[in-house]
C-alpha cells in the first residue's frame, strides 16, 4: 500500500500523546501533513508495519470503515492484520467475560453458528472467555471474524491466544489503533472497546460480570447508538450479574434465540438419527439438568464402570457432555 | 606386627569391601589412619582408644598405622570402629588366634566398649554375602534387621569384650537364627480402609485400576473432598510385597536410616508423602551425605504428591527420570550413586489455586489468569507420565453420613490381585510385570483393537478434543479395565471407561 505524506502524518500522530490529543490535533488542521515537518518517523514505522505484514488504514483511507466514522471518537489510523475486505461486512459485536463458564460458552456457539450462517462478520477482543469462544466458533464455521486487540500488531495478548492470533490474522482480520510496538497496558482495553462496539452494528453480551470490561463495551454502544442485546442467566450467577443488570436497567434488548437478531434462520438438516438403546434413553431422560455421576449412578442401578463406559460413549455420539466436578449435561440440540 | 581383616562400607544400596590393616612399629606412640575416611573415620580413634581401654585391654603404646583399603575410595561412617578395635588388639597379640580372619565386623563403638546400632546393615550384610563370606559380627541392636538374611553366621553383639571372648572360644556364643518370611494381611493392619470412604465411586474404581495396572493417578478436586484420604489408602488394596520385594525396600530405608529396628524388615508398602516444600536432595535424594530421597524410599510403595501444583517446578521435573526408568541416579563430585525409585505416584491438586473452582456451592474467587497458571505448573512431559486423572466429587453432608456400606479394601485387594496375576503371565520372560510400563511395541502388541474399538477410539479424540499424547495411555487403561474383566481382548466399553479418566486432557479450565 502506498502512504501519502498525510496517511504518514497520521501514521506519527497515531504514536504520539493521548487519545484526546489525537483526535483534537487531527482536526485542528486542514491537512494532517502540516503536523510535522519530518515524516521520516513515518517511514520507520512503514518500514516496521511491513516486517509484520501491517497495513495502516487512516481517516483518509476509503477502506476506513463508515461505521467507525459515525462513532464519536475514531481512531486515526487503523492498523490491520489479515483480509482487508472484512472491514466492509456486516458486523456484530460479541463480547462476554473473560471466566465464561459453559451456559456462557454456549450461548456464544449458538449465536456465533447463526451470525455465521447470515454471513455476518463477529467482532470481538480476542480476551480469554466469551471472546476467544467468539473468534474461535466463528473460525470453526469458517465464518468471517475481526478481532480488535489493545496491542501493537507484532504481539499477542494473552499469550496463549497465540495460535488463535496466527488464525485469525491468516482467516480474519486482526485490527488495532495502536502502532507496531505498543505493549499490554491496562486503560488501553477499554479505549480498544468503543472500536469493537463501533465497528459492529450491534453488540450481544452472552454473559458478563458486574465488573467485566464487556460492560465498559455495552455503555459505549449505546453511546454510539448501536443496539445492545444481552443473554439473561441465572441470578446466582456471578457471571451473569452484569447482564441480568443491564436488562433490570432496561438498557438492552433480552434475546434468548438467534432469531431475535438475524431473523428466523433456515432450518439445519435433521440431525443424523442414532438408535438410542434403552439405557441411552434413560440417562437422557434423567438429564433434565446438571446431574451428577452418583445421582445417576444410583437412579439408574447400574455398575461404576458399566456407567462410566455408557457415559462416554454416549459423549462421543454427542448426545451428553461431561463438565466438571463429575457432573454431566444433555447437548443443547442446536 | 601386622593384622588384616574385613569389614563392608555402603555405596548407594550396595555395600563394597573395605580390608583394615593394623601396623604395629617401633617408635614413639602415634595413631594415624590413612584411607579417605571421613571425619566420622578419623574420629573413631577417639572411640576406639577409649573403648579398648574400657574394655580392660591394653592400648599399645606404639606407633600406630591404620589403613583402609581401597586408598583410593572414600569411605564414611562409624562401620569400622569395631574392625580396627579387633585389628589394634590382634597386632598387640591380646587376640592369639587366628579365627578374626573368618569375619567380616560391622559395628560403631561408643566409649564403654558398647556396640552401637549403625545405618544400613542389611544391604552391607547382602553384598558381602554375595562376594562369599559367611560369617559376620555386627551389634545386637541390628539382630533383628540381620535374621532376615539367609545362608551365613551372624553373631549379634553387645560389646568388644564378648567381641573378643567369641573370637576366643565359638563355643559359647550362638549365631542368629534366621527368622522366615511370613507376610500377609492380617501381619499388615493399615489404620485406614475403603470401607470408611464413602461416596466417590468415580475415584474409586480409578484407583482400583490404577493399582490394579501400575498405572500413576493424579486427583482433582476441591479442599476437604478426601482425597488424602484416598490416597492413603491406596497402599491397602496393593498386593503384598514378595520377600525379594520386602528386602529391596528394607534396604533403601536402612540406608536412610528409617527402619524400625524393632521390626527390622519393611512388610508394609511404603507410603511417603514429602510435603510441597520439599528441596530436589530430600525428594531425589543426594546431599553431602548422598541419602536416598523420598522416591527411593516410596520404592514399590507409593509417592503422594499433595498440592501437586504447589511444588516447585524444578524439583517436580527431577520426577521424570524415576517415573520413565524406575531408578534414580544420584550424581555428586566424586561418584554417582543408583538408587532404584520405582513407586506408584499419586497426586492431588485444587482445580484452581483457591480450590472452588466448578464447585456448585461455592464462588470461586480466582481470575482467569490465577486459574490458566496454576493448572499450566504441571508440565506437558509430567503429566503425560500420569494415566489417569480424575475429578473427586466433594460429597454432601447426607453423604458422608449415610448411604450403604462401602466394599472394603480387601474386596477390592482380591480383585487387583487377579489382574495383576494375569500381566505377570502376560509379561513373563519380559522385563515389565504390569501394564503401565508397557513399551510402544509392547502397546502394539498387546492393546490391539478390533475395527469397532478403533473407530470408536478416533471418534472420541475428534469429538472430545483429546489431547494426541493420549491414546498411549488410554489403551494402557484400557488393557487393565480389561484384565480386571479377565477379557482377553480389548472391547469398546474398556475403551470408553479408560477415556472417562482423562480430565486433565479434556481442557474444562480454558
Amino acid at each position: 500500500m502506498r502512504y501519502s505524506d498525510d496517511d504518514k502524518a497520521l501514521i506519527m500522530l497515531s504514536a504520539d500523546a493521548t487519545l484526546k490529543k489525537r483526535i483534537s490535533a487531527f482536526e485542528s488542521v486542514e491537512h494532517p501533513s502540516q503536523l510535522y515537518d519530518d515524516l521520516s518517523l513515518a517511514d520507520e514505522m512503514i518500514a516496521k508495519m511491513q516486517q509484520h505484514g501491517v497495513v495502516a488504514i487512516t481517516r483518509l483511507n476509503e477502506l476506513y470503515p463508515q461505521s467507525l466514522l459515525d462513532i464519536y471518537d475514531p481512531p486515526i489510523v487503523l492498523y490491520c492484520r489479515g483480509n482487508l475486505d472484512l472491514l466492509s461486512s456486516r458486523a456484530i459485536a460479541v463480547v462476554g467475560t473473560r471466566k465464561a463458564t459453559r451456559y456462557g460458552k454456549d450461548v456464544t456457539k449458538l449465536f456465533v453458528e447463526a451470525f455465521v450462517a447470515k454471513d455476518i462478520c463477529v467482532v470481538s477482543g480476542m480476551a480469554r472467555g466469551i471472546d476467544s469462544a467468539a473468534h474461535k466458533v466463528a473460525l470453526d464455521c469458517e465464518g468471517k471474524t475481526i478481532a480488535v486487540v489493545a496491542t501493537g500488531l507484532d504481539q499477542v495478548y494473552p499469550a496463549e491466544n497465540l495460535s488463535l492470533a496466527q488464525e485469525i490474522i491468516s482467516n480474519g482480520l486482526m485490527i488495532s489503533e495502536y502502532p507496531i510496538g505498543t505493549t499490554v497496558h491496562a486503560y488501553r482495553f477499554p479505549e480498544r472497546n468503543r472500536i469493537v462496539s463501533g465497528l459492529a452494528e450491534s453488540v450481544l453480551i452472552p454473559e458478563a460480570g458486574l465488573n467485566s470490561g464487556s460492560m465498559i463495551t455495552a455503555e459505549c454502544a449505546l453511546e454510539q447508538g448501536k443496539e445492545l442485546f444481552v443473554v439473561p442467566g441465572s441470578i446466582f450467577a456471578q457471571q451473569s450479574q452484569g447482564t441480568n443488570l443491564k436488562i433490570k436497567e432496561l438498557q438492552g434488548t433480552i434475546v434468548t434465540d438467534p432469531s431475535d437478531i438475524v431473523g428466523d434462520l433456515q432450518a439445519k438438516d435433521e440431525q443424523e438419527q442414532i438408535q438410542l438403546s434403552i439405557e441411552q434413553h434413560m440417562i437422557l431422560d434423567m438429564l433434565d439438568s446438571e446431574v451428577h455421576f452418583t445421582e445417576l449412578l444410583e437412579k439408574s442401578k447400574m455398575g461404576v464402570s458399566a456407567l462410566s463406559a455408557l457415559l462416554s460413549e454416549m459423549e462421543i455420539y454427542g448426545l451428553i457432555r461431561k463438565i466438571s466436578g463429575n457432573y454431566y449435561v444433555k447437548c443443547p440440540m442446536i | 606386627m601386622l593384622a588384616k581383616l574385613i569389614s563392608y562400607a555402603l555405596s548407594g544400596v550396595d555395600g563394597f569391601k573395605v580390608e583394615i590393616e593394623v601396623d604395629l612399629n617401633a617408635g614413639l606412640p602415634s595413631y594415624e589412619i590413612v584411607g579417605l575416611g571421613d571425619t566420622a573415620v578419623k574420629e573413631s580413634k577417639e572411640r576406639v582408644r577409649s573403648a579398648i581401654k574400657n574394655s580392660l585391654f591394653a592400648f599399645p603404646l606404639k606407633k600406630i598405622t591404620i589403613n583402609l583399603a581401597p586408598a583410593d575410595s572414600k569411605k564414611e561412617g562409624s562401620y569400622f570402629d569395631l574392625a580396627i578395635a579387633v585389628a589394634i588388639l590382634a597386632a598387640s597379640e591380646q587376640i592369639e588366634d587366628r579365627s578374626y580372619k573368618d569375619y567380616v565386623m560391622i559395628g560403631e563403638l561408643s566409649l564403654d566398649g558398647t556396640l552401637r546400632h549403625i545405618k544400613g546393615v542389611m544391604p552391607l550384610l547382602i553384598s558381602a554375602l554375595q562376594a562369599g563370606y559367611k560369617k559376620f559380627i555386627i551389634p545386637s541392636a541390628n539382630a533383628e534387621e540381620a535374621s532376615y538374611v539367609e545362608g551365613c553366621e551372624i553373631y549379634a553383639l553387645d560389646n568388644l569384650k564378648s567381641v573378643v571372648e567369641l573370637l576366643r572360644d565359638e563355643q559359647n556364643y550362638k549365631p542368629l537364627e534366621t527368622k522366615r518370611f511370613v507376610n500377609n494381611s492380617a501381619f499388615n493392619k493399615y489404620n485406614v480402609d475403603f470401607s470408611e470412604v464413602k461416596g466417590q465411586f468415580v475415584a474409586k474404581r480409578a484407583i482400583e485400576i490404577a493399582v490394579a495396572g501400575g498405572h500413576n493417578i493424579i486427583m482433582i478436586g476441591p479442599p476437604g473432598a478426601g482425597k488424602t484420604m484416598m490416597a492413603k489408602c491406596v497402599p491397602t488394596i496393593m498386593p503384598d510385597m514378595s520377600f525379594e520385594e520386602a528386602i529391596e525396600v528394607t534396604k533403601i530405608h536402612s540406608i536412610a536410616g528409617v527402619l524400625d529396628s524393632s521390626k527390622g524388615i519393611v512388610t508394609r508398602r511404603p507410603f511417603r508423602t514429602p510435603h510441597h516444600t520439599a528441596t530436589m536432595p530430600s525428594l531425589i535424594g543426594g546431599g553431602s551425605n548422598a541419602k536416598p530421597g523420598e522416591v527411593s524410599l516410596a520404592h514399590n510403595g507409593v509417592l503422594f504428591l499433595d498440592e501437586m501444583p504447589e511444588y516447585q517446578r524444578k524439583t517436580l521435573e527431577t520426577l521424570r527420570q524415576p517415573l520413565e526408568d524406575g531408578y534414580v541416579t544420584v550424581s555428586r563430585a566424586k561418584q554417582s550413586l543408583e538408587y532404584p525409585a520405582r513407586f506408584m505416584l499419586v497426586a492431588s491438586m485444587n482445580p484452581c489455586p483457591c480450590g472452588n473452582f466448578g464447585s456448585k456451592t461455592q464462588q470461586c474467587k480466582c481470575t482467569a489468569n490465577e486459574i490458566h497458571k496454576y493448572v499450566s505448573k504441571l508440565s506437558g512431559p509430567l503429566i503425560d507420565r500420569i494415566d489417569l486423572q480424575i475429578e473427586v466429587d466433594n460429597i454432601s453432608y447426607e453423604e458422608l453420613r449415610g448411604g450403604g456400606e462401602a466394599e472394603s479394601s480387601a474386596e477390592i485387594k482380591k480383585r487387583v490381585e487377579k489382574a495383576r496375576a494375569i500381566q505377570r503371565e502376560r509379561y513373563k520372560g519380559s522385563n515389565i510385570f504390569v501394564n503401565a510400563y508397557m513399551t510402544n511395541a509392547q502397546v502394539k502388541k498387546y492393546c490391539a483393537l478390533d475395527k469397532t474399538c478403533e473407530l470408536l477410539l478416533k471418534n472420541a479424540f475428534e469429538k472430545l478434543n483429546l489431547s494426541a499424547r493420549a491414546s498411549t495411555r488410554i489403551l494402557k487403561v484400557a488393557r487393565t479395565i480389561a484384565d480386571l474383566e479377565d477379557s482377553e481382548n480389548i472391547r469398546p466399553q474398556h475403551i470408553t471407561e479408560a477415556i472417562q479418566y482423562r480430565s486433565l486432557d479434556r481442557k474444562y479450565w480454558e
